[in-house]
């Protein structure tokens, strides 16, 4: 008896020994948690619920395959509802300090990204960022948030580069002669793109002959495109919500208010919903947007099969092909799991820092085409920036009868941009 | 069971309560609850001075909490004057615009009242977002996180517990004062019958002037709090209708008229409504809402002197003069 | 001259439908004196009940008129019957918050069933516009600025010729004497929710052609339809009509003339002015504001 005793004491030992010996930490196969922030209840249902359902398609995606590779640790979400930036901070504080995540990724909308990422960074938890694109994001001295989708700035300045490269020859046009027109919604997203579209345009030769906001709740678009026809001008570019986005596009048509290119940015035109609401009308609209899905050509061939199965997946569930920001989120989540966490040894936020820093992923290598490189109070524009994705993908899509079809970059495109000028009202 | 005039043993006991839950180590989620239901709650007494006792309920203190907060903000943050100080200047600002609205809605009664302060508060807001220039605009202001008594900002959560407690604690204090003094009396009679008030000498104008001013002021205090706390701030949530409604909710629901009455509706609506986001919030979208506004409901035609009158009707007290 | 004449045309229509949108609220104002907190909800599920009709029945919004008008009578009525007739008595900050609750309750019921996304029905012409010399304007909102009109006549009619009419002008006097004088005043008030709901379905109707819905749309409109209540004069359908077609103009020529952000902002200061200088609104009776409710 007590020789067995012995034996199994001498067996226990020696396997504590051997573990103690080995490297593996504890807890070897323990999921990785990271702490998720979308707003699927309040005004920002939207956009939230549809980044939250592709974060999940990639969580489930990466687990399918044996988890984060190398560690074979699979991945594992606590999610908290934020339907308003101060529900943000707290659920980001409850999701730290009650269940302890070190990682936050999120969350679909500017507002809320500020916040969250404020209340992370407080607490020096690692931020990443998947759609927020407002630059106050990464110019607030922060050191964990890392920005993975494009900025407001890359928006405006594909709006602005697509103008002057495909616009203005089939305008027929030089750009010192174009008349340009700017509406923005005046919450942080638009007056961020807004502000970036002021600047950049001068530099390329374009002047604004009109530049105004708006309220989120407007219900009347008159005045404003009554203020546009009596403007005249050769292209629109429109930062705006699906709300006010479909009742600006009723009322131009209304009001006969006609123009040579419409260029909307994100947000509302980029809804998939819009074709439901508005019909035909749709057709002819550029958008300034995340990439969405990008010539084959563009991607290499690992993440190719990747971008595919994403699609095919979110079609499944939603019954409708992804959004930009979905598609963005997605991608985000995806190089998380197969470019940064693979380095981790300790998935301590400072590691997670410097590995992010040093990541040089090339333009192709996500499944929305994009690639990465953060700044490090490094770039020239701004030295205070830090965390900042200078590969995402941004470029002009259309919709067009056959589907939304990339046009710009030429890089990333798979169609021509068609319908310039767009045809007046009546002949639509 | 508190009554006017007087502290109550249930009063004593609560604030050991408070005190302890300060003093003693608490994990970081629940001091963030404790700060904010604190905040809150103290708002909730400074909107009764007004809604409860003299019956002009505001659907927008929004505008003297974000008057407070962003004020106090802007001035250390862009003029380098500690908050210590920019709090009080916040705090007088909403109280010339408390003034301001009880001489604008000087003829106003009932629901002609409540959608003139509703009027207001959205003006602040339309103003705060597009006056970029002074408020950020939709991007907010934020305060470094950098602990520095003098800026306000503390390293540990429990500082900021305590002084919450404190303000909370001192809002208490000047309502229940209010609520037993002379100055109290007339309050409640401007509320239950104007003309009788009239009769008997009391200057109603005044009345309804002086309780604005004083809710508004000990609002904007609430406000530069949560600023340093939160460290940011945008219009959208701070001058809000929706912050609006909770200001005026928690009272209603503790218990309009009574100073315990709103330190009842907060301390208990606002631990379970975080909770019940935090639960239900993933489960079914809005699900945790919907329970809520049904709550609201029941509790309201039901029990329309709030949990303080309910726990009274229990037997909990006996009341003393007019509830 | 063009433009102002565009902005004026616009507003004026616009104005018509907002007016029709809160004619519901100003009837229940005058009779139950009860603020509906939740009026923008019950906006939000008669559009809803609209898209149903049209997108699943394939019905006209106008021809749906037919079905959801009764059918909002009914959620009136309900509604009414369980929680304002509990209130109705009480002080009125109790209704205040129970409707509020309500509208709360509504929003995320609608969200739970709906989801997020904005639904609309397809407009009628392919939302082609009608054209007078210079002018435009869309048939829907023409057709919207005369069922407004109608329904202002309509109800004219039903509250100076009808009993029903006579009883409620009796209760809007005092309450107290017309019981004393037989009228069945909470069966009055329960006419008048469901009838000031049915108010709402039709305007549902006129809108849903011109705007999308989605759970918080009441959000969009509730604070328009109060300063068109507030500017009319409580209780009165005309005063209704006068002040939404004013703020319908208002918003138009201000948000043009000084700047589209600034818009909003415009018809609250109007608002707060006619708080200031009458705040009975323009068909008020003098003194109502001071003696409010109860």
């Amino acid at each position: 008896m007590i020789r067995n005793a012995l034996k199994s004491f001498t067996a226990a030992a020696a396997a504590g020994v051997i573990a103690l010996l080995s490297n593996a930490p504890a807890g070897a196969q323990e999921p990785i948690r990271i702490g998720v922030l979308q707003a699927i209840t309040g005004p920002f249902t939207k956009n939230g619920t549809e980044n939250w359902v592709a974060m999940q398609i990639a969580r489930d995606m990466i687990n399918e395959r044996g988890g984060i590779p190398g560690h074979r640790r699979k991945v594992e979400y606590v999610f908290a509802d934020t339907p308003t930036p101060t529900a943000a901070i707290t659920e980001t504080e409850r999701l730290i300090t009650r269940e302890g995540v070190k990682i936050t990724a999120g969350s679909g909308l500017s507002p809320l990204a500020i916040a969250v990422s404020q209340a992370a960074e407080r607490h020096g938890v690692f931020h990443w960022e998947t759609a927020g694109g407002a630059e106050i994001i990464t110019r607030r001295g922060h050191k964990y948030t890392f920005q993975v989708a494009p900025s407001a700035r890359r928006y405006a300045e594909a709006a602005v580069d697509f103008i002057v490269e495909q616009l203005t020859e089939r305008l027929g046009k030089p750009a010192s002669g174009l008349r340009v027109a700017l509406l923005w919604e005046n919450r942080a997203w638009g007056k961020s793109v807004g502000e970036n579209v002021r600047a950049y345009a001068p530099k390329k030769g374009l002047k604004l002959i009109y530049d105004e906001g708006y309220d989120q709740f407007i219900t009347d678009m008159t005045a404003i495109v009554q203020q546009l026809k009596n403007v005249q001008p050769d292209v629109l570019v429109a930062i705006s919500f699906p709300n006010d986005a479909i009742l600006f596009q009723r009322k131009s048509k209304e009001l006969d208010f006609n123009v040579g290119a419409f260029i909307g940015v994100s947000a509302g035109y980029s809804n998939p919903d819009l074709r439901n609401s508005i019909g035909g009308m749709v057709n002819g609209i550029f958008v300034s947007d995340f990439a969405v899905q990008v010539n084959p050509k563009a991607l290499d061939d690992k993440i190719r099969p990747i971008a595919e199965e994403f699609f095919k997946r979110y079609d499944d569930q939603m019954k409708r092909p992804p959004a930009g920001h979905a598609s963005m989120a997605f991608s985000a989540m995806w190089a998380f799991f197969t470019e940064l966490l693979p380095k981790a040894k300790t998935f301590e936020p400072a590691e997670l820092r410097t590995i992010a820093l040093g990541l040089d992923v090339p333009q192709g290598a996500m499944a929305n085409g994009s690639g990465i490189k953060f700044t490090n109070h490094d770039w020239a524009p701004d030295q205070k920036d830090f965390g900042q994705n200078l590969r995402a993908a941004v470029g002009v899509w259309q919709w067009q009868s056959s589907g939304n079809n990339q046009v710009f970059p030429t890089r990333l495109a798979t169609h021509q941009p068609a319908m310039v000028p767009l045809p007046k009202w009546s002949q639509r | 069971m508190p009554e006017r005039g007087s502290i109550s043993l249930f009063e004593v006991v609560l604030f050991g309560v408070c005190l302890t839950l300060v003093a003693v180590p608490v994990p970081h989620f629940y001091q963030d609850v404790m700060i904010v239901t604190f905040i809150w709650a103290g708002v909730a007494l400074a909107w009764n001075i007004a809604g409860g006792y003299v019956g002009l309920i505001s659907f927008g203190h929004a505008a003297f909490f974000a008057i407070g907060a962003y004020t106090s903000t802007i001035l250390g943050v862009r003029y380098g004057v500690t908050p210590w100080i920019g709090i009080w200047i916040g705090a007088l600002l909403a109280a010339a615009l408390g003034t301001t609205l009880a001489l604008i809605g000087a003829r106003l009664r009932g629901p002609f009242f409540i959608l003139s302060t509703l009027a207001a508060a959205e003006v602040v807001r339309i103003a705060a977002l597009n006056w970029t220039s002074l408020t950020g605009g939709a991007e907010g202001i934020w305060i470094a996180p950098v602990p520095n008594a003098v800026n306000m900002v503390f390293a540990s959560r429990t500082t900021y517990v305590a002084v919450m407690l404190g303000y909370v604690a001192a809002v208490y204090a000047i309502a229940k004062t209010l609520e037993g003094s002379r100055y109290g009396l007339r309050m409640f009679a401007v509320r239950d019958d104007e003309d009788a008030a009239s009769a008997a000498g009391v200057n109603p104008l005044l009345v309804r002037a002086g309780a604005m001013t004083i809710s508004a002021f000990l609002t904007a205090i609430g406000g530069s709090l949560f600023a340093q706390y939160f460290q940011y701030l945008d219009p959208t949530h701070v001058a809000s209708p929706e912050l609006s409604f909770q200001f005026a909710l928690l009272p209603a629901l503790g218990g309009l008229g009574t100073a315990i009455g709103p330190l009842l509706g907060s301390f208990i609506i606002m631990p379970v409504s975080e909770l019940l986001r935090s639960y239900l919030g993933a489960v079914f979208q809005g699900l945790h809402l919907a329970i809520f506004g049904g709550f609201l409901i029941v509790v309201m035609l039901y029990f329309p002197d709030g949990l303080a009158g309910a726990l009274k009707r229990l037997g909990l007290g006996r009341s003393k003069g007019p509830p | 001259m063009t433009t102002f004449g565009q902005l004026v045309l616009s507003g004026l229509l616009i104005g018509g439908i907002y007016a029709l949108m809160s004619m519901g609220l100003t009837l229940i104002f005058g009779v139950l004196r009860v603020v509906n907190f939740a009026h923008g909800e019950f906006l939000m599920v008669a559009m809803y009940g609209v898209w149903a009709m049209t997108a699943l029945l394939g019905l006209n919004p106008y021809v749906a008129i037919l079905a959801v008008v009764p059918a909002m009578f009914v959620f009136g009525a309900l509604i009414h019957r369980l929680t304002i007739a509990t209130g109705v008595d009480k002080p009125h900050l109790v209704l205040v918050f129970a409707t509020m609750g309500l509208s709360i309750l509504m929003q995320n019921v609608a969200l739970m069933l709906f989801s997020a996304d904005l639904f609309d029905v397809p407009p009628m012409f392919g939302g082609r516009s009608i054209a007078i010399g210079p002018l435009f304007f869309r048939v829907e909102l023409l057709l919207g600025f005369l069922i407004a009109v109608l329904a202002t006549l309509g109800l004219r009619w039903v509250i100076r010729s009808t009993y029903l009419g006579k009883a409620i002008r009796a209760t809007v006097q005092d309450r107290e004497a017309a019981m004393l004088m037989g009228v069945p005043v909470p069966h009055i008030f329960l006419v008048t929710f469901a009838g000031g709901s049915a108010l709402i379905g039709l305007a549902a109707c006129v809108m849903m052609p011109l705007f999308s819905v989605f759970p918080t749309v009441g959000l969009n409109f509730v604070l328009i339809a109060f300063v068109i209540v507030v500017l009319g004069g409580m209780g009165s359908i005309e005063g209704a009509l006068l002040g939404g077609i004013c703020i319908g103009i208002v918003q138009a020529v201000s948000s043009y003339y000084v700047a589209p952000a600034f818009g909003q902002m415009f018809f609250f200061i109007v608002f707060l002015l006619v708080m200031i200088f009458r705040p009975a609104g323009l068909f008020g009776r003098k003194g109502e504001a001071m003696v409010g409710i109860n």
